[in-house]
């Protein structure tokens, strides 16, 4: 399978099971959907009347000799290897703790309600926190690397208990010889100086939520008393992301129809000085007055050009940042397995409640036809756990003939379910926004490949 | 070649051997971008 598309200039050509990217011409453009099904002879009547016989022939004999290297038409032969994947013991290797379903800012487009996730407010005590990271070294197996995130709610309502479990899960790591790699997402309201020193010891990623602009920002952030959150944070998160040398950190925000404009808010967070920089589409029911509609897409794609082609002209300048969903390592990147099977949800990552229940992940928190055990019994829901197990790129019919497949993995299974009641189906407009922004990032490894 | 420019040489399908570890991070981290040591 080829994907072929122009943007910015460039014409592009993705060898979709090989990964290689192409830079083409016009001729090699226009030969490309013949090539497969014509032969040489009735590709060169088809387009003689456009480019010189000679130049076709140099063409069709360049597309050949890079079929012949797996670089082009390249077949798709993982299908059966995904099964034998499929057939390996599980083992866990992430936990998601929701260390406090409380939360001290009211975001209007919170999936967790003011951090309650449905239900009430209740923080994480040390012995469930410690019974998790029990359970998370042993149903680790042979698993070395383990992730921990500390969630919410907002995490640092319960600071005290982070700590704790830190300090817990390092004394573990010497015994069972793992490695912990814990993580942060705050809102940046009770952030401080020992918050921000415990954070640059100990947690490898630090997720800073922000939307943007003040406006934009405190339209969707407010506290619960309705006063916006932009003055407090800002200068905060501007400290810690110094203080991390601008690096393992992301300042997180969410655009929705009321921001359809928000390249601008990427652009405002990098002027802040922030050099790691996620700004993602809202996901919400369409009867949200800031939900992303079919119709908002055509200008969405605009903004993601937009972004695209001021990115490379700052990263040329010498002021280039990061933009989460742009990044893709075209050289590098994760094994054909781990593109085919996903996040793991519901499998080797779960998300743990302050009373100690399993979900698959913090999305599914709440909903009882999702839970899935819990931190003193384990996972003793099977069935669920095959059933996302068996989530993978071949088991979704729109998956399986699109170009993105190893650069999404099929899409997140909360928004399917959320969106068609199946975790195998796909929220379509999720779809259309991440191939467009494979297409931009692919864009711009091509732009600054030519410096 | 004078009509195609080749941008990466690895290959999906060299990495079916030695790939599968599971040692690398989970992602939602995306699936694009992060290579583990086995793979690197």
């Amino acid at each position: 399978m080829v994907h072929q598309y122009k943007n910015n200039g460039y014409n592009i050509v993705l060898d979709v099971n090989s990964g290689a990217v192409h830079i083409v011409d016009d001729i090699v453009y226009d030969v490309l959907p013949l090539y497969e099904d014509q032969s040489e002879d009735e590709i060169i009547a088809s387009l003689k009347g456009t480019y010189a016989i000679d130049e076709l022939k140099e063409a069709i004999a360049e597309i050949g000799e890079l079929k012949e290297a797996g670089a082009l038409f390249t077949p798709d032969a993982y299908e059966d290897y995904i099964s034998e994947c499929t057939e390996q013991p599980t083992v866990v290797k992430a936990l998601c703790l929701h260390i406090a379903h409380d939360c001290n800012l009211a975001c209007r487009y919170c999936f967790a309600e003011e951090g309650e996730y449905h239900g009430k407010r209740e923080i994480m005590s040390f012995e469930v926190g410690k019974a998790a990271l029990d359970f998370l070294i042993k149903a680790s197996g042979n698993r070395r690397n383990l992730e921990v995130d500390f969630f919410g709610g907002e995490p640092t309502l319960n600071f005290q208990v982070v700590k704790q479990l830190v300090a817990y899960g390092r004394e573990q790591e010497k015994v069972h010889n793992k490695k912990f790699r814990f993580t942060l997402t705050t809102n940046g309201v009770l952030l401080n100086d020992e918050i921000m020193e415990f954070a640059n010891q100990e947690m490898s990623n630090v997720v800073l939520s922000i939307d943007g602009r003040k406006d934009v920002n405190d339209k969707m952030r407010p506290f619960p008393n309705g006063t916006g959150s932009y003055h407090l944070i800002v200068p905060k998160f501007q400290k810690l992301a110094e203080s991390r040398q601008q690096d393992n950190y992301y300042v997180r925000g969410t655009y929705t129809r009321h921001n359809l404009d928000f390249s601008k808010d990427v652009l405002h967070l990098a002027d802040l000085g922030f050099r790691q920089i996620s700004i993602e589409p809202v996901v919400a029911e369409e009867t949200e007055d800031y939900a992303i509609r079919e119709e908002d897409l055509p200008q969405l794609y605009e903004e993601y050009d937009k972004l695209a082609q001021e990115m490379i002209r700052r990263q040329k300048e010498g002021k280039g940042f990061q933009f989460f969903h742009f990044m893709i390592d075209l050289e590098g990147g994760p094994c054909v397995a781990k593109r085919l099977s996903g996040c793991g949800s519901g499998t080797e990552y779960l998300a743990v409640t302050p009373w100690g229940d399993f979900y698959p992940c913090h999305q599914f928190v709440g909903n009882d036809q999702f839970l899935m055990g819990n931190v003193w019994e384990g996972v003793n829901n099977t069935a669920l756990q095959r059933i996302f197990k068996g989530c993978n790129v071949y088991a979704k019919e729109k998956c399986r003939s699109c170009f993105a497949r190893f650069y999404c993995s099929g899409g997140c299974a909360a928004n399917a379910y959320h969106f068609h009641g199946d975790i195998k189906e796909t929220y379509e407009i999720g779809c259309a926004l991440q191939k467009k922004r494979i297409e931009c990032a692919i864009m711009m490894k091509a732009a600054l490949a030519q410096e | 070649m004078k009509h195609i420019k080749t941008l990466n040489t690895r290959k999906l399908q060299n990495t079916i051997k030695k790939g599968g570890c599971g040692e690398c991070q989970t992602s939602c981290c995306t699936v694009g971008n992060q290579t583990c040591e086995q793979c690197k």
